[in-house]
Protein backbone atom coordinates (compact mmCIF):
# COMPACT_ATOMS: atom_id res chain seq x y z
CA UNK A 1 0.00 0.00 0.00
CA UNK A 2 1.04 3.40 -0.69
CA UNK A 3 1.95 5.51 1.64
CA UNK A 4 1.39 9.26 1.25
CA UNK A 5 3.76 11.64 3.26
CA UNK A 6 1.07 12.44 6.22
CA UNK A 7 2.56 10.60 9.02
CA UNK A 8 5.80 12.36 8.77
CA UNK A 9 4.48 15.83 8.89
CA UNK A 10 4.96 15.78 12.14
CA UNK A 11 3.52 17.91 15.24
CA UNK A 12 4.28 21.43 14.07
CA UNK A 13 2.80 20.67 10.38
CA UNK A 14 -0.58 18.71 11.68
CA UNK A 15 -1.34 21.08 14.55
CA UNK A 16 -1.98 23.76 11.76
CA UNK A 17 -4.81 21.59 10.30
CA UNK A 18 -6.29 21.51 13.41
CA UNK A 19 -10.17 23.27 13.82
CA UNK A 20 -10.39 22.81 10.06
CA UNK A 21 -12.26 21.18 7.93
CA UNK A 22 -10.77 18.90 5.97
CA UNK A 23 -11.44 15.86 3.42
CA UNK A 24 -8.85 13.00 4.00
CA UNK A 25 -9.13 9.49 1.66
CA UNK A 26 -8.22 7.06 2.93
CA UNK A 27 -7.76 2.80 2.63
CA UNK A 28 -8.33 2.51 -1.42
CA UNK A 29 -11.96 4.19 -1.56
CA UNK A 30 -12.78 5.89 1.65
CA UNK A 31 -13.41 9.51 1.83
CA UNK A 32 -14.22 11.87 4.78
CA UNK A 33 -15.37 15.05 5.66
CA UNK A 34 -15.46 16.78 8.88
CA UNK A 35 -13.62 19.19 11.43
CA UNK A 36 -10.41 18.01 12.68
CA UNK A 37 -10.70 17.96 16.14
CA UNK A 38 -6.54 16.10 16.39
CA UNK A 39 -4.00 14.61 14.99
CA UNK A 40 -2.33 11.43 17.12
CA UNK A 41 0.87 12.26 17.15
CA UNK A 42 1.41 8.61 17.63
CA UNK A 43 0.32 6.84 14.77
CA UNK A 44 -0.59 10.14 12.75
CA UNK A 45 -4.71 9.10 13.21
CA UNK A 46 -6.40 12.34 12.55
CA UNK A 47 -9.89 12.92 14.34
CA UNK A 48 -12.73 14.28 12.70
CA UNK A 49 -15.93 15.22 13.99
CA UNK A 50 -19.54 15.53 12.20
CA UNK A 51 -22.13 17.83 14.40
CA UNK A 52 -25.11 16.62 14.43
CA UNK A 53 -28.68 18.06 15.57
CA UNK A 54 -29.27 18.81 19.27
CA UNK A 55 -26.16 18.86 20.19
CA UNK A 56 -25.08 15.23 19.45
CA UNK A 57 -21.93 14.72 16.82
CA UNK A 58 -20.24 12.07 14.91
CA UNK A 59 -16.62 11.38 15.35
CA UNK A 60 -14.53 9.58 12.61
CA UNK A 61 -11.11 8.93 12.90
CA UNK A 62 -8.41 7.87 10.35
CA UNK A 63 -5.65 5.81 10.89
CA UNK A 64 -2.54 7.63 10.15
CA UNK A 65 -1.36 4.22 8.54
CA UNK A 66 -3.92 4.36 6.26
CA UNK A 67 -4.37 8.21 4.87
CA UNK A 68 -3.87 8.71 1.25
CA UNK A 69 -4.79 12.51 1.23
CA UNK A 70 -5.54 15.76 3.20
CA UNK A 71 -7.29 18.30 1.83
CA UNK A 72 -8.31 21.50 3.85
CA UNK A 73 -11.48 22.74 2.64
CA UNK A 74 -12.39 25.89 5.29
CA UNK A 75 -11.22 27.02 8.62
CA UNK A 76 -14.12 27.32 11.39
CA UNK A 77 -15.34 30.26 13.34
CA UNK A 78 -15.62 31.00 16.46
CA UNK A 79 -18.25 28.96 17.49
CA UNK A 80 -17.43 26.07 15.46
CA UNK A 81 -14.00 26.05 17.26
CA UNK A 82 -15.95 26.74 20.94
CA UNK A 83 -18.31 24.00 20.56
CA UNK A 84 -15.04 21.21 18.94
CA UNK A 85 -12.75 22.42 22.16
CA UNK A 86 -15.41 21.26 24.42
CA UNK A 87 -16.66 18.38 22.96
CA UNK A 88 -14.45 15.69 24.85
CA UNK A 89 -13.96 17.54 28.16
CA UNK A 90 -15.12 15.00 30.99
CA UNK A 91 -18.56 14.46 30.33
CA UNK A 92 -18.81 13.27 34.39
CA UNK A 93 -18.90 16.39 36.40
CA UNK A 94 -19.39 16.38 40.07
CA UNK A 95 -23.20 16.14 41.17
CA UNK A 96 -22.06 16.69 44.55
CA UNK A 97 -21.75 19.79 47.24
CA UNK A 98 -18.57 19.37 48.89
CA UNK A 99 -19.81 18.49 52.61
CA UNK A 100 -21.17 14.89 50.88
CA UNK A 101 -18.06 14.44 49.31
CA UNK A 102 -15.86 15.21 52.32
CA UNK A 103 -18.60 12.44 54.25
CA UNK A 104 -18.12 10.00 51.15
CA UNK A 105 -14.19 10.15 51.06
CA UNK A 106 -14.08 9.69 54.77
CA UNK A 107 -16.68 6.28 54.24
CA UNK A 108 -14.02 5.15 51.58
CA UNK A 109 -11.27 5.67 53.70
CA UNK A 110 -12.47 4.22 56.43
CA UNK A 111 -13.69 0.86 54.67
CA UNK A 112 -10.12 0.88 52.85
CA UNK A 113 -8.55 1.13 56.11
CA UNK A 114 -11.09 -1.82 57.66
CA UNK A 115 -9.81 -3.76 54.66
CA UNK A 116 -5.82 -3.10 56.20
CA UNK A 117 -5.31 -1.14 52.84
CA UNK A 118 -2.70 1.75 53.81
CA UNK A 119 -4.68 4.85 52.49
CA UNK A 120 -3.54 8.90 53.19
CA UNK A 121 -5.71 11.84 52.48
CA UNK A 122 -3.81 13.99 49.82
CA UNK A 123 -5.89 16.85 49.18
CA UNK A 124 -9.57 15.91 48.30
CA UNK A 125 -8.45 12.78 46.94
CA UNK A 126 -7.17 9.38 48.45
CA UNK A 127 -3.94 8.08 48.03
CA UNK A 128 -3.76 4.31 48.38
CA UNK A 129 -0.67 2.03 48.98
CA UNK A 130 1.36 4.99 47.59
CA UNK A 131 0.74 3.67 43.84
CA UNK A 132 -3.63 4.26 43.50
CA UNK A 133 -5.04 7.67 43.15
CA UNK A 134 -9.00 7.51 44.39
CA UNK A 135 -10.70 11.16 42.93
CA UNK A 136 -14.32 12.02 43.80
CA UNK A 137 -17.01 10.90 43.66
CA UNK A 138 -15.12 7.99 44.92
CA UNK A 139 -16.06 5.22 42.32
CA UNK A 140 -14.96 2.46 41.42
CA UNK A 141 -14.25 4.59 38.48
CA UNK A 142 -12.49 6.89 39.52
CA UNK A 143 -9.34 4.96 40.75
CA UNK A 144 -6.18 5.77 38.73
CA UNK A 145 -2.84 3.62 38.99
CA UNK A 146 0.13 2.32 36.86
CA UNK A 147 -0.19 -1.28 38.82
CA UNK A 148 -2.99 -3.30 37.16
CA UNK A 149 -3.10 -5.66 40.11
CA UNK A 150 -3.28 -2.74 42.78
CA UNK A 151 -6.06 -1.25 40.26
CA UNK A 152 -8.08 -4.23 40.39
CA UNK A 153 -8.15 -5.23 43.80
CA UNK A 154 -8.90 -1.41 44.84
CA UNK A 155 -11.70 -1.43 42.40
CA UNK A 156 -13.24 -4.61 43.42
CA UNK A 157 -13.22 -3.61 47.15
CA UNK A 158 -14.72 -0.05 46.65
CA UNK A 159 -17.23 -2.01 44.49
CA UNK A 160 -18.40 -4.24 47.06
CA UNK A 161 -18.62 -0.71 49.17
CA UNK A 162 -20.88 0.92 46.79
CA UNK A 163 -22.87 -2.08 46.63
CA UNK A 164 -23.29 -2.80 50.01
CA UNK A 165 -26.69 -1.85 52.15
CA UNK A 166 -24.29 0.56 54.31
CA UNK A 167 -22.98 3.20 51.43
CA UNK A 168 -23.98 6.27 51.97
CA UNK A 169 -26.32 7.84 48.87
CA UNK B 1 -45.14 -22.24 2.77
CA UNK B 2 -42.16 -22.44 0.49
CA UNK B 3 -42.25 -22.82 -2.84
CA UNK B 4 -39.57 -24.95 -4.53
CA UNK B 5 -36.56 -22.61 -5.43
CA UNK B 6 -37.38 -20.14 -2.78
CA UNK B 7 -34.86 -19.31 0.62
CA UNK B 8 -35.59 -18.65 3.81
CA UNK B 9 -33.51 -15.57 5.23
CA UNK B 10 -33.05 -15.58 8.77
CA UNK B 11 -30.18 -14.25 10.66
CA UNK B 12 -29.13 -16.79 13.09
CA UNK B 13 -26.80 -16.13 15.70
CA UNK B 14 -23.71 -17.83 15.81
CA UNK B 15 -21.11 -19.08 17.88
CA UNK B 16 -17.22 -17.85 16.61
CA UNK B 17 -15.79 -21.43 15.71
CA UNK B 18 -12.83 -22.16 17.58
CA UNK B 19 -10.10 -22.84 14.39
CA UNK B 20 -7.45 -25.72 15.86
CA UNK B 21 -4.55 -23.75 17.80
CA UNK B 22 -2.46 -21.53 15.62
CA UNK B 23 1.25 -21.34 16.07
CA UNK B 24 2.34 -19.42 18.92
CA UNK B 25 -0.16 -16.17 19.44
CA UNK B 26 2.65 -13.58 19.82
CA UNK B 27 3.75 -14.41 16.41
CA UNK B 28 1.19 -13.44 14.42
CA UNK B 29 1.81 -9.89 14.53
CA UNK B 30 1.91 -8.92 18.06
CA UNK B 31 5.57 -9.86 19.06
CA UNK B 32 7.45 -6.86 19.18
CA UNK B 33 10.24 -8.77 17.90
CA UNK B 34 8.88 -10.12 14.34
CA UNK B 35 10.17 -9.35 11.66
CA UNK B 36 6.25 -8.47 10.48
CA UNK B 37 6.08 -5.87 13.76
CA UNK B 38 9.07 -4.26 12.86
CA UNK B 39 7.95 -3.11 9.23
CA UNK B 40 4.16 -2.43 10.00
CA UNK B 41 4.32 -1.04 13.42
CA UNK B 42 6.29 1.73 14.31
CA UNK B 43 6.05 2.43 17.73
CA UNK B 44 6.30 6.31 17.55
CA UNK B 45 7.17 8.71 15.03
CA UNK B 46 10.27 10.20 16.16
CA UNK B 47 11.17 14.42 16.70
CA UNK B 48 11.43 15.78 13.24
CA UNK B 49 15.58 16.48 12.04
CA UNK B 50 15.04 20.60 11.80
CA UNK B 51 13.58 20.56 15.39
CA UNK B 52 17.23 18.20 16.96
CA UNK B 53 19.16 20.95 15.51
CA UNK B 54 16.90 23.89 17.01
CA UNK B 55 16.01 23.66 20.92
CA UNK B 56 13.44 26.64 19.96
CA UNK B 57 11.92 24.82 17.61
CA UNK B 58 12.05 21.33 19.53
CA UNK B 59 10.17 22.80 22.27
CA UNK B 60 7.53 24.58 20.56
CA UNK B 61 7.27 20.69 18.55
CA UNK B 62 6.91 18.95 21.93
CA UNK B 63 4.25 21.36 23.17
CA UNK B 64 2.25 20.90 19.81
CA UNK B 65 3.01 17.59 20.31
CA UNK B 66 1.54 17.39 23.65
CA UNK B 67 -1.66 19.14 22.74
CA UNK B 68 -2.52 16.79 20.02
CA UNK B 69 -2.02 13.76 22.25
CA UNK B 70 -3.49 14.68 25.29
CA UNK B 71 -6.74 15.99 22.86
CA UNK B 72 -6.33 12.47 20.91
CA UNK B 73 -6.44 10.50 24.61
CA UNK B 74 -9.45 12.44 25.53
CA UNK B 75 -11.32 11.48 22.36
CA UNK B 76 -10.10 7.40 23.20
CA UNK B 77 -11.47 7.98 26.83
CA UNK B 78 -14.64 9.09 25.55
CA UNK B 79 -15.38 6.35 23.54
CA UNK B 80 -15.05 3.70 26.39
CA UNK B 81 -17.95 1.29 26.56
CA UNK B 82 -19.10 2.95 22.91
CA UNK B 83 -20.23 1.49 20.33
CA UNK B 84 -18.11 1.98 17.76
CA UNK B 85 -17.72 1.15 13.61
CA UNK B 86 -14.39 -0.06 12.40
CA UNK B 87 -13.88 -0.37 8.62
CA UNK B 88 -11.19 -2.80 8.11
CA UNK B 89 -9.78 -3.54 4.35
CA UNK B 90 -11.62 -5.25 1.53
CA UNK B 91 -14.81 -3.20 3.02
CA UNK B 92 -15.45 -5.14 5.94
CA UNK B 93 -17.40 -3.00 8.57
CA UNK B 94 -16.93 -4.34 11.82
CA UNK B 95 -19.08 -3.22 14.97
CA UNK B 96 -18.27 -3.67 18.54
CA UNK B 97 -18.50 -1.96 21.92
CA UNK B 98 -14.73 -0.20 22.60
CA UNK B 99 -12.87 -1.06 25.69
CA UNK B 100 -9.21 0.73 25.47
CA UNK B 101 -6.11 1.35 23.27
CA UNK B 102 -2.63 0.46 23.61
CA UNK B 103 -0.01 3.24 24.16
CA UNK B 104 1.32 3.13 20.73
CA UNK B 105 -1.99 2.96 19.06
CA UNK B 106 -1.36 -0.76 17.81
CA UNK B 107 -3.93 -2.46 19.55
CA UNK B 108 -7.70 -2.23 20.37
CA UNK B 109 -9.16 -3.80 22.97
CA UNK B 110 -13.01 -4.32 22.30
CA UNK B 111 -16.61 -6.40 23.63
CA UNK B 112 -18.97 -7.74 21.51
CA UNK B 113 -17.04 -7.68 18.15
CA UNK B 114 -20.12 -8.65 15.57
CA UNK B 115 -17.60 -10.37 12.58
CA UNK B 116 -19.15 -11.89 9.62
CA UNK B 117 -19.24 -15.57 11.16
CA UNK B 118 -20.52 -14.38 14.90
CA UNK B 119 -20.37 -12.48 17.34
CA UNK B 120 -16.89 -12.76 19.27
CA UNK B 121 -17.34 -11.46 23.15
CA UNK B 122 -13.93 -10.14 23.37
CA UNK B 123 -11.16 -9.60 20.48
CA UNK B 124 -8.26 -7.22 20.06
CA UNK B 125 -8.07 -5.71 16.80
CA UNK B 126 -4.85 -4.40 15.06
CA UNK B 127 -4.71 -1.14 14.50
CA UNK B 128 -3.09 -1.86 11.21
CA UNK B 129 -5.90 -4.01 9.68
CA UNK B 130 -8.16 -0.67 10.34
CA UNK B 131 -8.74 2.19 8.04
CA UNK B 132 -10.77 4.28 9.87
CA UNK B 133 -13.62 3.96 12.49
CA UNK B 134 -17.15 5.89 13.59
CA UNK B 135 -18.53 6.33 16.73
CA UNK B 136 -21.26 9.06 18.06
CA UNK B 137 -20.96 11.44 21.18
Amino acid sequence: MMQCGWPLLGPLQWIRYVNRQVMVKAGNDEEHRGWLLTVDPVSASLVLVTFREEGRASVQVVMGHAVEEVQVLQEADEETTRRLQTSFLPARTCGLDPEELRRRRAGVQRWLEKNRVPVEEEGDQLRVAGVLTLAAPYGPEDCCSSNQIILDRIQKLIQSLVQSPYYPD
Amino acid sequence: MLLAGETLNMATPVSVLRLPKGPDPNSRGFDPKSPRFIALCRTSIPTSAASEADPEQLQQEQHARSVLRESFLRCLLSMNSKKVQFHMHEKVKLEATFGASDIDVLNFQVSDLHTPIGVQKEALIRCQDVISFTFDV
